[in-house]
């Protein structure tokens, strides 16, 4: 009887610790810190934007990782809800068309700090090409 | 083939406007939300592309679908990963037109009722839809919003029994865009 008890408390243990792995570390894992995280590809704003619109093999590997481009700003957009740095390099129907860089929190007071024209190292999560534009959320500002 | 008639659409309306009459945002802001009774998912876009013609009243957005932000990583995941397969249908589309442009004065800052009727396309599949909103005229932006509903099972995105409890079958769709006249440097370049 015992022995059926201690059975019994041991599983009802790695019950309990597999519960709170599973919630802690799979239901509510946190998202990935685009901050801290490895890049996978580095290249030039303009190189990248470049190889999206014409459709060329390369761009298809960019989509859904860190990407690490350096350029230069031509506009800082702000909403009620994002902050977001413009790297143009064409003009369409919807206005400028290039790389579209929302920035994280802890890093919007740090975009007033940008110049415009002048060159900035951006890292973040490239979410693919919308068309007219590469977007990248998660954005950090590496060098300005 | 349906990306390649949107591009036309787009072409077309855009191209046949004159200066003074699109009015284009590409910080659109999209969010849905939808409440089972074991879970509420709710996710957020603010990076979304839409144009509106004045003159004709036709409307485009384009919504790249990995740019949506879950507050759980986890959802995020299966949202691109199972459900909307976002690798192979990376962006949302909707065409439409506003049916009661006769009753907004875009030239009168005011805020007008607007009743919209468009084919929205998600995960390859298209279907009509209709909403209403308000649109805000000032001098300097046109401020629309808008909610509507869609069901999942009409865009063929299959949610497996083993989660069926925790997803809800309909899902609300909220628009918030301040449109912005495109500046006419810009449109001498593209047209």
């Amino acid at each position: 009887m015992k022995k059926l008890l201690k059975i019994a408390v041991i599983l009802a243990i790695i019950g309990v610790l597999s519960a709170m792995y599973v919630w802690f570390f799979v239901y509510n894992k946190p998202h990935r810190n685009y901050q801290t995280a490895e890049v996978d590809f580095t290249l030039p704003a303009q190189m990248c934007y470049n190889q999206y619109a014409n459709r060329a093999d390369e761009a298809i590997q960019y989509t859904g990782k860190v990407l690490q481009i350096d350029g230069i700003p031509s506009s800082i957009e702000k909403t009620d809800s994002t902050v977001i740095i413009v790297f143009a390099y064409n003009t369409g129907m919807f206005g400028d068309e290039g790389i579209r860089c929302s920035v994280l929190p802890d890093y919007q007071d740090k975009v007033q700090e940008i110049k415009l024209m002048k060159q900035v190292v951006m890292k973040g999560y490239c979410a693919g090409y919308n068309g007219t534009d590469v977007i990248l959320e998660y954005c950090s500002i590496i060098t300005q | 083939m349906k990306t390649k008639y949107l591009i036309i659409t787009i072409i077309v309306l855009l191209s046949t406007s004159v200066f003074g009459q699109r009015y284009i945002t590409k910080t659109g802001h999209i969010w849905f939300h939808s409440e089972a009774p074991l879970e509420t998912i709710e996710a957020h876009n603010s990076q979304v592309n839409a144009a509106m013609d004045i003159k004709t009243g036709a409307i485009v957005f384009k919504v790249l679908m990995k740019s949506f932000i879950f507050e759980k990583a986890l959802m995020q995941e299966h949202f691109n990963e199972n459900y909307i397969e976002s690798t192979f249908y990376p962006n949302a589309t909707f065409q439409g037109k506003i049916t009661n442009s006769e009753n907004i004065d875009f030239s009168t800052p005011g805020t007008y009722n607007a009743e919209i009727t468009g084919e929205l396309t998600i995960h390859n599949v298209t279907n009509k839809v209709m909403a209403t909103g308000t649109l805000e005229v000032t001098p300097e932006i046109i401020h629309g919003k808008s909610k509507f509903s869609i069901q999942v099972a009409d865009y063929n995105i299959r949610i497996p029994d083993v989660v069926a409890g925790k997803i809800a079958e309909d899902v609300d769709i909220y628009v918030d865009i301040q449109l912005k006249e495109l500046n006419k440097e810009s449109l001498k370049s593209a047209n």
